[in-house]
C-alpha cells in the first residue's frame, strides 16, 4: 500500500511538473497569450541588459553595445538612407498611369501609418504587411508589382516609415479570433524553431545570442527588430526590406529560405511586431 | 527519508532512462570513434555507420548510384514538405546526378549518401523542433 502511495505521489509530481510547464509555455492555440509573451520578452531583456532603456531597443544592437553605438551615431550624422527617403517620396507622389497614386490606397493618404502594419485582415483571413499593400495598390491600379526585397518598394516603404517616425506600434490580435491567434502562434513558433544545417533558430541569435559575437558581428536583440525597417545595411550597400533580411537570416542557418512575403514570413512579422508594441517607429534605419 | 528517496527516484527515473536512447548512444559512439566502430545497446551490437554510409558501400555501378540518388530525392522532398529542406541538399543531388552522368559512380554514391543524410536530418529536425521549440520561449 505504501509503495502504491509513493508511486501515486511520484507520478503526480511528474505529471504536475509537465502540466505547469504546459500551462506556462503558451505554445498551443488554447494556451498562447501574446501579451504575456510580450511582457516576458521585455522582462528578459530588462534582466539581461539592466542598463538599457526599453524604449532604446528600437535601435537594435546600439541599445546594448556602447562601442557599436558610437560608430552608428557618427554614421547617422549623414544617414545613408537620406537620398532613398527623398526618392521614396518622389515615387510615392508620382501618379500611376490611371492618374491615381499610393495615397489613394491607404488610410490618411498613406502618411503616418507604418505603426499599424502588419495587421490581421479578417475578411481575407491573413496577415497583411505594408509592402504587400504597396504592391496590391499598384496592381489594383494597373501597375506591375515591384520586387519585394529592395529598390523602389524599399524606398516607398522607407518614405512611409519616415512619415510615421515616433508613432507607437499597436498591433492588434482581435479578441476571440482564433485565426489571427493561429497566425501569431505560427510566427512565434517559427521564431523559436531551430532549422537548417546549422540548427539555428531566430531566437538563438537574436534572443540568447543578443550582443554575442557571431564571427565579427554582434547579433541585435529581437525586441524592436521591425521598428527600423526598411534598413540601409552597409553589407548590402543599399536599402532593403524586413523580408529581405528574413530571407537572408533563414538562408544563413543553411535552410532553403522561404519566399519574401510568404505566409510564414508575414506571420513572423506579425509576431515580431506585436512583441514591439509600445515602441516607436524609427525607420528607415542604418545598420552594419 | 526513505520515502523521499523513493519519490526522488521515481521522479528522476524517466530522465535517467531518457539519457540512454539509441540515438544518444549512437551519437556518443559516433563522436568518440567515428564510422566503422561497433557498440552495444540493450544487449545488441550496432555499427556507428550512418544508414547512408551503409547504402553507399555497394558496388559503384550506374544502377546503384541512380537508386541512391532517387532515395535522396525522395527524402529531400519529405524534408521540404515539412518546411525543413536544407540549403545545400538540392545542389548536392545535382552534383550526384552529374557525376553519375559522367560515369563517376563512386562519387555519385558518396554525394547521394551525403544528400540523403542531410535530408533525413532535416526531417528529424522538424520532429525534434515540434517537441522542443517552446523550451526557448522566455516565461
Amino acid at each position: 500500500m505504501r509503495i502504491i502511495k509513493n508511486l501515486t505521489i511520484g507520478m503526480s509530481l511528474i505529471m504536475g511538473s509537465q502540466l505547469v510547464a504546459a500551462a506556462g509555455s503558451g505554445t498551443t492555440l488554447d494556451t498562447v497569450n501574446p501579451e504575456a509573451d510580450r511582457m516576458a520578452l521585455r522582462s528578459y531583456y530588462q534582466s539581461r541588459f539592466p542598463d538599457s532603456e526599453l524604449s532604446d531597443y528600437v535601435n537594435g544592437i546600439y541599445a546594448v553595445d556602447a562601442d557599436s553605438r558610437s560608430q552608428w551615431e557618427e554614421l547617422e550624422e549623414f544617414p545613408p538612407y537620406e537620398f532613398d527617403v527623398e526618392e521614396g517620396e518622389r515615387l510615392f507622389n508620382t501618379p500611376f498611369a490611371n492618374g491615381k497614386g499610393y495615397a489613394d490606397c491607404f488610410e490618411n493618404g498613406g502618411i503616418g501609418i507604418r505603426q499599424n502594419f502588419p495587421y490581421w485582415n479578417k475578411e481575407q483571413g491573413t496577415v497583411k504587411t505594408l509592402e504587400q499593400e504597396i504592391n496590391e495598390c499598384r496592381e489594383n491600379n494597373g501597375e506591375a508589382p515591384l520586387k519585394w526585397g529592395k529598390g523602389a518598394i524599399a524606398k516607398v516603404s522607407a518614405y512611409m516609415a519616415w512619415t510615421s517616425r515616433g508613432k507607437v506600434f499597436d498591433i492588434k490580435i482581435p479578441e476571440g479570433d482564433k485565426e489571427a491567434l493561429a497566425a501569431y502562434l505560427d510566427g512565434k513558433e517559427f521564431f523559436y524553431t531551430k532549422r537548417g544545417q546549422l540548427n539555428l533558430s531566430c531566437s538563438n541569435c537574436h534572443l540568447q545570442g543578443s550582443n554575442i559575437r557571431i564571427r565579427a558581428d554582434l547579433a541585435g536583440p529581437a525586441l524592436g527588430h521591425p521598428s527600423h525597417f526598411p534598413v540601409f545595411r552597409s553589407k548590402w550597400g543599399e536599402l532593403g526590406t524586413l523580408h529581405r533580411r528574413y530571407k537572408g537570416c533563414h538562408q544563413d542557418s543553411r535552410s532553403k529560405p522561404l519566399d519574401m512575403q510568404s505566409t510564414t514570413f508575414r506571420n513572423l512579422e506579425f509576431f515580431q511586431t506585436y512583441m514591439s508594441n509600445g515602441l516607436v517607429v524609427n525607420g528607415p534605419g542604418s545598420r552594419k | 527519508m526513505k520515502k523521499l528517496i523513493t519519490m526522488m527516484a521515481i521522479v528522476l527515473l524517466p530522465n535517467v532512462a531518457m539519457a540512454e536512447t539509441y540515438d544518444e548512444v549512437f551519437e556518443m559512439n559516433r563522436a568518440m570513434y567515428g564510422k566503422g566502430h561497433t557498440f552495444s545497446w540493450e544487449g545488441k551490437e550496432y555499427s556507428t555507420n550512418h544508414p547512408e554510409e551503409i547504402e553507399a558501400s555497394v558496388e559503384a555501378t550506374k544502377e546503384n548510384a541512380d537508386a541512391l540518388i532517387a532515395k535522396a530525392k525522395a527524402e529531400n522532398e519529405a524534408a521540404a514538405k515539412v518546411g525543413f529542406e536544407w540549403k545545400l541538399t538540392k545542389g548536392i543531388i545535382k552534383d550526384a546526378e552529374a557525376a553519375s552522368a559522367e560515369g563517376d559512380y563512386s562519387k555519385a554514391l558518396t554525394l547521394a549518401a551525403q544528400a540523403k543524410y542531410h535530408a533525413r536530418l532535416g526531417v528529424q529536425q522538424q520532429i525534434d523542433a515540434e517537441k522542443n521549440w517552446h523550451l526557448s520561449v522566455p516565461q
